[in-house]
């Protein structure tokens, strides 16, 4: 399954440690075409970090990240093709506007230019950022950075959709644009893992859940232990329900 | 495809280089221009204490040493640590790319060092082919061979199972430490390096500026060489560079403002807050600009008592102690643009003036200061004849009001 080309993304024994604290230890899971999976776990409990380690941004001390079958270590530009991501403190050149950070985006992606242009509109358009193309990065509010990072993940058509606390800050019907922005992506075969503290809403619109607690435990939740989660929802659980640290 | 994303990047550079001009605003004028000013400005008026004899053996290698020191010490920051490093990773810009725009940047920034070195012999109106051969040999041997040892430390670094070296466990028993060894000894033989260069040209065997030629070309092919091994080691070294970037906190008992302890009594309470967090996150975020401080007040001090009357002895110190007061300003500097993160917020909501943060990062500038200022001032009041200590403390104070206002301007609105 973990060397499976059609899965967007297939974490295999991910193990992480910062000056000796393990953080993540034999993460194992896979992305399906078309799912949206939660990332759950309290504040510090690792979810910033699995996935800084499966964008490159943090270097695994052991396991393997496959996005669309590549390593992101060591074929990057395959992976980077694959993969659209929100960190939760996006960057944003200060000095570009938002019009030219997306030209820039899109020219760094090599996509078609006249593609890339009615892309950049539809999704400014259904984010509510019509018309702010010419305000500098610098100068957006926090939520407009938001979206505008968001923009640039989306813009390409990404197998794998990865965000990281990316519904913060959002007003209520950007939130709701996006989420079914997100929907018709899915139908078309994309996959999202997303990081949220907003319990009710990945309990109703995520299919499985990744839940991280400190010191290294992790469990997937899925069929009926989800079921059950979602009735109850709590970045809680049953300490014996969770992987222990090998 | 690499061409095509150095031509993207390029442009993209260009672009936010022109960003003073397209969207001018005086803070971002000012907290470049000022230091820039004040810079070029002491070296013109210390020129005759400053300038190496380019024309001695010692001096070409003192020029070099001058020449490449910088070069070989920011290469690190300019290869691997831009703010972009990890978005431009994450669009899958090719490493080979990223490296030749960072290349270019030390290239600018060598020339600038040499330009800025040869002030002194505008100055003194001793400026001609030798000098700048002799900076530019070094400057440009130091950018070549500093790309290559640095992204060959960097290779070294992520290679599994690499053998450690005997210089790296030499650094004592932090593993992490050891295992970033290549990367702490990778600066040096491009110092070396540049300084031989620049004792080279003084060789009669050719003429300085073939000389010049012939080390440019060396550099060239070094950085060649280096683009391989930084494309090697770009996808597994650019997320660790992140990490060993992390600061440890404070030692137990190092933690907690203390605000109102010694001369800062005299302080209102606003401003001897704003002192206490700012000297705080300039001792924790800009650590070796305090630690500069000490080392240098006691040499300046030894020095005065042993040759004081000398007016070399007393160039040397001036302009020791000048280059620890720039590299303080350089830190409130980096301190202010820091706060485009949202720290003005924080003190606009907690009602803090822009008189109070003024005050209060003068007053913790000035504290940094102190030790050298009071230290080398009355040394220096006590051996020159005819002279007056408070001038160091004058100087200080001029130096941390003039960093403190560039400061808040590169902090933005």
């Amino acid at each position: 399954m973990m060397r499976d080309r059609s899965a967007p993304l297939a974490v295999d024994g991910l193990r992480k440690a910062y000056r000796k604290r393990d953080v993540l230890d034999g993460v194992t899971f896979a992305l399906r075409p078309g799912e949206a999976v939660a990332l759950l776990g309290s504040n510090g409990a690792g979810k910033s970090t699995l996935l800084g380690c499966i964008t490159g941004d943090r270097l695994p001390d052991r396991g393997t990240v496959r996005l669309c079958g590549h390593d992101p270590f060591t074929d990057l530009a395959a992976a980077a093709q694959c993969m659209g991501f929100v960190p939760e403190q996006p960057f944003l050149y200060p000095e570009l506007t938002v019009g030219e950070m997306l030209q820039f985006v899109a020219a760094a992606r090599r996509m078609d230019a006249g593609e890339a242009g009615r892309e950049s509109a539809r999704l400014l358009d259904l984010l509510g950022l019509a018309g702010a193309e010419s305000t500098l990065c610098r100068e957006l509010s926090q939520g407009m950075g938001r979206k505008t990072a968001i923009i640039a993940a989306l813009l390409h058509g990404p197998k794998a959709i990865l965000l990281d606390e990316a519904l913060n800050g959002l007003d209520r019907t950007s939130a709701e644009r996006l989420t079914s922005e997100l929907d018709a992506r899915r139908a078309e075969g994309a996959a999202v893992l997303l990081s949220s503290h907003d319990l009710d809403f990945v309990g109703a619109w995520c299919s499985r859940g990744l839940m991280l607690q400190p010191g290294a435990q992790w469990r997937m939740l899925e069929g009926d232990e989800w079921e059950a989660w979602r009735r109850a929802p709590s970045l809680g659980l049953d300490p014996g329900a969770l992987t222990r640290p090998r | 495809m690499a061409s095509n994303a150095v031509r993207l990047l390029l442009g993209l550079e260009l672009r936010r280089l022109a960003d003073p001009v397209r969207h001018p605003r005086p803070g971002a004028w000012v907290a470049v221009l000022l230091p820039a000013a004040l810079g070029i400005a002491a070296l013109w008026l210390g020129a005759e204490s400053v300038r190496p004899d380019a024309a001695d053996g010692d001096g070409a290698i003192g020029l070099g040493l001058l020449a490449s020191s910088p070069v070989a010490f920011w290469a690190y920051p300019v290869l691997f640590r831009p703010a972009d490093d990890a978005l431009l990773r994450r669009l899958g810009i090719p490493p080979r790319a990223s490296y030749a725009l960072r290349a270019l940047r030390l290239f600018a920034l060598t020339l600038a060092v040499v330009l800025l070195l040869m002030i002194p012999y505008a100055a003194t109106g001793a400026l001609g082919t030798v000098p700048i051969a002799e900076a530019l040999a070094a400057g440009l041997v130091a950018w070549g061979a500093a790309l290559f040892a640095l992204s060959g430390a960097a290779m070294r670094i992520v290679t599994p199972g690499r053998r450690v070296e005997l210089t790296s466990r030499m650094m004592g028993p932090d593993p992490e430490l050891v295992s970033a060894g290549p990367l702490v000894w990778a600066p040096l033989p491009p110092v070396i390096a540049g300084a031989f260069a620049a004792r080279l040209v003084l060789v009669g065997a050719l003429p300085p500026l073939v000389w010049t030629v012939v080390f440019a070309s060396a550099a060239v092919g070094l950085a060649w060489v280096g683009a391989g091994r930084f494309a090697r080691a770009l996808p597994r070294f650019g997320p660790q560079a992140n990490e060993m970037a992390y600061a440890p906190p404070p030692r137990a008992g190092e933690a907690g403002l203390v605000i109102g302890r010694g001369l800062a009594r005299v302080l209102p309470q606003r401003v001897g807050a704003v002192r206490a967090r700012d000297a705080a996150v300039m001792s924790r975020r800009f650590r070796w600009a305090g630690r500069i401080t000490w080392p240098v007040a006691i040499i300046c001090v030894l020095a005065l008592l042993r040759a004081g009357e000398s007016a070399a002895v007393q160039g040397w110190v001036t302009g020791a102690g000048a280059l620890v007061l720039a590299m303080h300003a350089a830190a409130l500097i980096g301190l202010g643009r820091l706060e485009r993160g949202g720290t003005r917020w924080m003190d606009r909501t907690v009602g803090l003036t822009a008189r109070d943060r003024l005050l209060g990062r003068w007053a913790a500038a000035f504290g940094m200061a102190l030790p050298l200022a009071a230290c080398v001032g009355i040394t220096w009041g006590l051996i020159v004849p005819d002279s007056s200590g408070w001038m160091w403390l004058l100087a200080a104070a001029a130096s941390a009001a003039v960093g403190s206002a560039a400061s808040l301007a590169a902090a933005g609105r």
